[in-house]
Parts: structure tokens; sequence; C-alpha cells
């Protein structure tokens, strides 16, 4: 099945761009689930946990998410597993967000390269 | 297999020329065990502290808790395919250090996380604050990459749990506890008026420090299989997890892994406690059909009534257990779920990422989004300017004075999801 | 010494019963009935200053009135709490209980206390927004009410910090709150287990969100042979509302012919409902309930036909158990005439 990566990481658009298809979104966690929402109800089919890794929604701003790059039917669970990840990101505070500083976004872009990785058996 | 438990209690920690336990209090030579973490030429300085209970101390950021464990009888040794041989483990003596433990601390990424408060407030949420603790704390060396600095303070904590763990090894226990679970065949037959039950443990597995090792094996890589409990007694089962700090089980809690304990407590009195079956949270969704295909397969072998399963970790862990429940429940077996809550601050928000009406048997853990207040403390064991940036911290939460206002999910096994701890939520 | 306001209704206070449900509400100094039990429990911590006394059919049926007049009551006393009842299984009293309450929780900002039987309707509508401590299901459980709102009461006007419902005896109200239980989590997982593995009784710790979900039926084979019905919670009666469904909290459901009707008209039907702006109901009820449409398309051979009744209630407040009462009755009839499928509409 061919994949596709949708992500604000952008470790992981140098990494992948051609070995899949990558679709970067300049935003946030949340615009990237939005995204990925979006496509979902085109009919492509959700790969990876959209709340992958434990580090929360109110810690880190990066996030991938892996989707099958062909389209479908639509997938109520796939849809129905987005929702619930919008859900939850929505309940937890960001204020902690607005005062990261680079080295620290690193490490996240860093956590979330390998927790795609680890779907990708790399 | 059987594994008779000896357990030495520990009533004091200290520094002292010789390491040694004499009369409940273990004596450790400090540079003995600075030496042994330098060994690893990935830390540049290591630094050893004491933290007791009681003591204005708290201790940031947590990597993972230790007991010190000794094979005393039997073959292999403890954390087999880690430090010891791949050998099978679960058998024979083990001598323990009740009352002890190693302490991790390191800033790995720059978002690390987890405390441990000795006394106030903190400290009736973490079971560790009950502890004598000896904890490292480890400098790396410059442009240490963060794979290689998790490895290396994960094997810190091994290596220096073992070297107190030996401290035991001739010592006649004060306790003995004996804990046994015959094959399969026989185990079925035993008991046969009490219902049948097997334990699934799922565990952590989703990358870089969200880690768990089953004699040495990346969790993730594994197929649900199954492992006799006291296996994970001898340190079977090892934590590389770093990340939720309250709701991710430490090594502490693998190798006292309390449905387990609470499960033999019943066993041949209430119910026949059949085994453990242990699972995985990876990321990719195909994985997780698969291993939740697999640990009601094992299940249903097992010929169980009833299973308990307990969760690790935030988030998509959420969809394995409700997986892993459906599954289990449509074969017609009952389970209970052990898991903790993300409500948002003022309890109202949903707490789960997944649900299903067959989930009608939950523990909780409690809410890890309620907001505390945890008091200054004397000393500060670690990097105290980690507070405003640990999970749940916010700006601000670390307040001139040195106290933290931050949600439970800061301290290290708050709203653990074995259920070590008395704290729920209704 | 904290000031309390007590509210009871007309029974409680020895007025008399149903044919004394007219009453307005009327202020007395001091206590009145049931809160004797209150003062004893608050013991020289807090002091009933004022018992309001208010007919169950006045406050029901009056209610910005009666929530207005009663509001100046209270704030005359500047009371430390509001406590309501215990209203037991009274469903009135109980809706009377919870909506007094929350008023004043929400207009003179003091903290309120009520107490009920979990399946008066009162608590569904108001457990989550005010506290509500679980009851018996009579008057006979006076003392364990009082038992359980005396302290509960107290926090409330001290302002301390409010346990998770289990400590302190209120109904769950959506609101996950944090507190050590006796045993760990896992001694709790077997026992729980236990329990399920033996069919008895257990209590899960944290209930799923409500699953209410109705699997579809498969789809009408034929929609142009099919007789179709209409049912609404929207309200929509004959003009004068001839059985009386009630405002909100309906206790009962209406059955009306529509034989030869073609049009609901503002001369013939309106809406019993007071739980959304009627004025556009009442100038078109097909708008609620839409027989012009239906009748055209039947006259099209777009759906078989329409069926002779329509079946109706208020759905404003009212309680799921009633609810699902009616329909498990009126479906039956439906199924007896032949209906195929029915179009259901709220507001």
């Amino acid at each position: 099945m061919k994949k596709m990566i949708i992500t604000n990481n952008d470790w992981v658009l140098k990494k992948y761009n051609g070995k899949f298809t990558v679709v970067y979104i300049d935003g946030t966690f949340k615009d990237v689930l939005l995204a990925v929402r979006d496509k979902l109800h085109l009919g492509h089919e959700l790969l990876t946990h959209p709340l992958g890794s434990s580090v929360k929604p109110g810690e880190t701003p990066i996030k991938s998410i892996m989707i099958s790059d062909e389209k479908n039917k639509i997938n109520f669970s796939s849809v129905y597993m987005i929702e619930n990840a919008i859900i939850t990101y929505d309940k937890f505070n960001k204020e902690k967000l607005k005062f990261l500083d680079d080295k620290r976004i690193e490490d996240f872009k860093l956590i979330d390269l390998t927790v795609l990785e680890s779907a990708l058996n790399i | 297999m059987k594994l008779e438990l000896g357990y030495i209690f520990i009533k004091d920690i200290q520094f002292s020329d010789v390491s040694k336990v004499e009369d409940g209090t273990l004596y450790v030579n400090k540079e003995e065990v600075k030496a042994l973490i330098l060994e690893d030429q990935n830390f540049q300085k290591a630094d050893v502290e004491l933290a007791k209970p009681g003591e204005s101390v708290r201790i940031m950021p947590v990597k993972d808790v230790i007991e010190p464990r000794v094979k005393v009888e039997g073959p292999g040794g403890i954390f087999p395919g880690m430090i010891n041989k791949v050998e099978t483990v679960g058998s024979g003596k083990t001598n323990v250090l009740k009352g002890a433990a190693v302490v991790t601390t390191g800033k790995i990424v720059g978002f690390q996380e987890g405390i441990i408060d000795m006394s106030g407030p903190g400290a009736d949420y973490t079971p560790f604050s009950k502890l004598y603790n000896l904890v490292l704390v480890c400098e790396p060396v410059e442009g240490l990459k963060q794979h290689d600095h998790e490895k290396a303070l994960r094997f810190a904590g091994y290596k220096v749990a073992l070297y107190l763990g030996e401290l035991a090894r001739n010592l006649t226990p004060d306790e003995v506890e004996v804990f046994e679970t015959p094959t399969l065949t026989e185990g079925l037959k035993m008991y046969p008026d009490l219902p049948r039950v097997a334990y699934v443990e799922m565990l952590q597995s989703q990358g870089l420090m969200h880690d768990t090792y089953v004699y040495g094996v990346d969790a993730k890589q594994i197929l649900p299989t199954m492992i006799y409990p006291t296996e994970v007694m001898d340190g079977a089962i090892v934590s590389g997890n770093c990340v939720s700090a309250c709701d991710k089980n430490t090594t502490y809690h693998h190798l006292n892994n309390p449905v387990i304990h609470e499960l033999y407590a019943e066993h041949g009195k209430t119910l026949n406690f059949i085994g453990v079956i242990i699972t995985n949270e990876n990321v990719y969704l195909a994985d997780k059909e698969r291993s939740s295909n697999w640990s009601s397969k094992l299940a249903e072998f097992f010929g169980v009534d009833g299973v308990i399963v307990s969760e690790e970790g935030f988030g998509n862990p959420d969809t394995d257990l409700i997986m892993n429940c459906k599954k289990i429940e449509s074969k017609g077996i009952k389970t209970v779920l052990i898991t903790d809550e993300y409500a948002g601050r003022d309890g109202t928000s949903q707490s789960l990422a997944d649900a299903d009406p067959l989930a009608d048997a939950v523990v909780s853990g409690g809410n890890a989004n309620e907001v505390i207040e945890l008091p200054p403390m004397d000393k500060i064991i670690g990097h105290v300017e980690v507070a405003d940036v640990i999970a749940g911290g916010f700006d601000g939460s670390l307040h001139k004075d040195g106290s933290i206002t931050a949600e439970l999910q800061v301290i290290t096994g708050a709203t653990n999801e074995m259920g070590f701890n008395k704290l729920s939520a209704r | 010494m904290l000031k309390v306001v007590h509210y009871i209704n007309q029974f409680f206070a020895n007025v008399g019963g149903e044919e004394m449900a007219h009453i307005p509400a009327e202020v007395r100094e001091g206590i009145v009935g049931p809160g004797l039990a209150l003062q004893q429990a608050f013991k020289d911590e807090a002091e009933i200053v004022a018992t309001i006394v208010c007919g169950d059919s006045y406050f029901n049926e009056n209610m910005d009135e009666a929530k207005k007049t009663i509001i100046e009551m209270v704030k005359k006393y500047e009371p430390d709490l509001f406590i309501a009842g215990p209203a037991f299984n009274a469903g009135r009293y109980g809706v009377a209980c919870g909506t007094i309450a929350k008023a004043v929780k929400d207009e003179l900002n003091i903290p309120v206390l009520t107490g009920m039987y979990v399946e008066n309707p009162g608590a569904d509508m108001f457990k989550n927004d005010i506290y509500i401590v679980a009851t018996k299901n009579s008057a006979a459980g006076m003392r364990d009410a009082v038992k359980k709102m005396a302290p509960l009461a107290l926090k409330l006007a001290k302002g301390e910090r409010i346990g998770a419902s289990v400590e302190e005896g209120y109904m769950p109200n959506g609101k996950r709150v944090n507190f050590f239980e006796k045993e760990r989590g896992a001694r709790r997982a077997v026992n729980m287990l236990l329990a399920k593995l033996a069919d008895k009784e257990f209590q899960t710790e944290f209930p799923m969100p409500d699953f209410d979900r109705v699997a579809p039926n498969p789809a009408v084979k034929d929609i142009t042979k099919a007789k179709i019905a209409l049912v609404t919670s929207g309200g929509i009666v004959p003009k004068g509302n001839p059985d009386h469904i009630e405002s909100s909290s309906a206790s009962k459901y209406g059955k009306y012919d529509i034989d030869g009707v073609m049009d609901l008209t503002e001369e013939t039907y309106q809406t019993a409902h007071g739980g959304y702006d009627p004025v556009y109901a009442n100038i078109d009820p097909d708008r609620v309930l839409p027989v012009d449409i239906l009748r055209e398309f039947e006259k099209e051979g777009k759906i078989g036909s329409l069926h002779r009744y329509f079946y109706t209630t208020v759905g404003n407040g009212t309680a799921v158990k009633n609810a699902k009462a009616f329909a498990e009755e009126f479906s039956k009839e439906l199924v007896a005439d032949g209906v195929d499928a029915v179009i259901l509409t709220s507001t």
C-alpha cells in the first residue's frame, strides 16, 4: 500500500519526501489533525494513531500522521479515531507551547520522527 | 514455575566506606557507585544523592525507579537479556532490598519530566516517596545523542541496582513469600470450582523514550505472548519509557506488578490465576489490530473466564485498551480494565481517547490533569529549572519561592495504570 | 455563624397535599418542617434563618414569577447557602428544587444544595448544574438524606474543597474529581472482576460515555408503497391542548387523528412545548410536524400513505425513562396499524 505522511515536522519532510507522499503543513498540531480529517473524509485510510506517542498535545507542537495514499470508500473507524483525537487535543491547556525554545522544539521533532519511524519499521 | 522472594526490609540509607546491609540500614560507598556509572564513557560526571521519606527533598526529572534484587538460587540473573544473559528467570530464590530504590535522573530531552517529592502533599501521590532512594545524577558527555543518552542512563540504573542487590546475596530474609504457577494443563485442573483468570499486560512501545523491553527485545517487535508471572519479578520486563511520568510503568512497577501480586493473593481462594499475557501498544494501527487479535486469542486459548487488562501511557494506548476489551469480551471472557483519565483541569472533558459500551468495568487511577500545588522543598536533586517545562507545567508554574503549580501528570507514578496506587476519580 | 435559607413545598411545610399545591411562595422566619433535622445536624455552625414555602403547582405553572419572587426573598437574608428540599421522588417538587436552586446560584452567586431520588426528573435536569444529594425514594429516607446533606452543605457554605461524588454523596455531575480510595487499583480491579464473574452487582469507576445508540433498521424497500407515520417531541397538539400535555417534564403523550387534515394551521394546532420560542411553531405547526409536505408526497405518489394518527409529546426536560416508556407503548400500535416507517421530529 502506498503511504502518505501529513506532518508539520520539517525533519520528516526532509527525510521522506520522495519516498512517500509528504504533505507538509506549515501550522500547528491541530492543523495537522484537521488536514488528516479532511483527507479521511475524502476516503483515505488512517494508518498510524493520530495520538501516537505519550507526549501530550499540550507539550509538543509537532505531529506526523500516516494515511493511505489511495482513496477508497470512507473508512468510518478512521473518522471516529481522528474525531476523538481532535476532542482529546482540544482539552489540553496549550499555554506552555508559547514558551518553547528551539532546542526543545528540535527534541520534539526528533521524538515525532522516531515515533513515526516505529511505524515504518526503519 | 516457583519463585521465593526473600525480603530484606530497608529502614535507612547512608553513605559509608563499605557498601553493605546491616540491621536494616543500606550503607552505600558513593565512590564505587560513581565509578560504576562512569565505566560508561557516555558520562562525563556522575553524582549520587540520598533521598529518604519525610525529607524536604524534591527529585526531578526522574527517568526510572528500580528496586535492588539479586538472584540467589535458580537459573539466570536479574534483568535477563539486558545485563545478564538471556536465560529464563522466575524460579529459585531472589532476594530483595524491600524499601530501597535506585532513581535515575537526567535531561535527555528538553521536556524531560517526572517529580518525586519526599514529603508534603506531592509525596501522597507517588509511591516512591516512601522508599529509601539512591538518586543518580549523571551528566552526559558533550554532544551525546538522545538515543545513546537514554540507553546509557537506563543501563546506569540497572547496574547500580544490581550492585546494591548483590549486597543482599548472603543475607537471611526478614520475610519470604513464595509464588508458584504450574504448567497450563496442571493449572487448568486446579481449583475446578473457581473462575480462571489471566492478566493482560499492555507495554508501551512507540519509539524513542516510549519503549519497554522483554528479555532485551524491544516490545514493539513482539507478538503478544505468555510469560510466567514470576519471570516478571526477576526483571524480565524493564522500562525504557521516559514520557508521561504519571502513567508510565517504571521498572520498579514491573518488578512489583500489583495486578500479579493481587491475583496471587486470591489464587486458590476466590480465583485460579492461570498466567500473564503481554502485549504492546504500537503506533501503526494494523499492529494494534494484530496485537489485540493475538491477546484475545491467547486469552481464549488459555480457557480463562476473566481477565484484567492494564494500560500504560496516554492517548493512543486507549485504542489498544478498548480493542483488547472488545475482542476479549466478544469471546465471552469478562474483562476489567485499569486506566487513568485526562478529563481536563476542571474534570469535565471526555476522559479517554476511545470508548466502548463493552468496557463496563473500569478502574480509574485518577485525573492526570487535576492541578496541584507543590510547596517549596529545602533541597532539589536534579534540575530545578525543569519544573517549568515538564509535562503539565506551564509558564509561571515554578514560583519564586520554589513552589510549583502543575497538573498531577508531573508526578512520577501518580496515576499508574497497573493500579499501584489508591488514587482514583469519580 | 453561617446563614442558611431553606426552600420546601406545601406538603413538607404541613400546609396540605395536592389540594394546597397552588399556594404561592411565602417566607417564614426560622425553621419549618424538615429544616429542624438539618438545623440539628448543623449544630452551632449554621443557622436556618428563613424558610420559603411554595406550592408545587404554583411553582411549575408560574415559574418565572415564582423564581423572581423567591430570589427577592432569599436576597433579603444575605445567606451563605441556599438549600432546597430534599424532594425524594416527588417529581414536580424535584423540578422546583432544581430550578430554584440553580436560579439562586446563578443570580445571587451563593452556593446551593438540594437532594432527591436519582429517578426524580429534576435529577437529570439539574445534576450537572448544582450539587444534588442522592436520597431514598420516599420521605422515610429523611434521616439518611440529612446525614449526607448537612456536612456537604457546611462545606459548600464555607467554600471548602468538595471531594468526589462517592465521598460526598452527591450525584455524579460530569466533573471528575480525584480522591484516595481505601484499596489500591489492582485490588479494586480483582474485586470488580470477581463480582463481574459471579454476575454480582459492581460499579465501574469510569462509566463510558452514554452510548444510547440505536442500530438503524434496514432501509425501507419501496418508499412509494410505504405507510409513514409522524411522531414528534416538539409538542404539536390540537389547539387548546386537550390532553394537557405539560410544557416541561411531560408525563404523557398524545395520539391525534389527522384523517383528512391537509395542513396544520394556526387556528387548529399549536405547540405545548415550553422550551423554545413557540411563535413560529404556532404560526405554522407544519414547521415542526410536516403534515402538509407529506400530504403532497402522498398525492404525488412519492410515499404510499400518511398514517392516520400522529403521536406527540414535549421533550423539554422529559425524563429519558418516560420517553422510552411512551415509545414502547405506541410503537406497538404503529406496528399493529401496519406502519412501515416513522419520521421523528424534534426541536
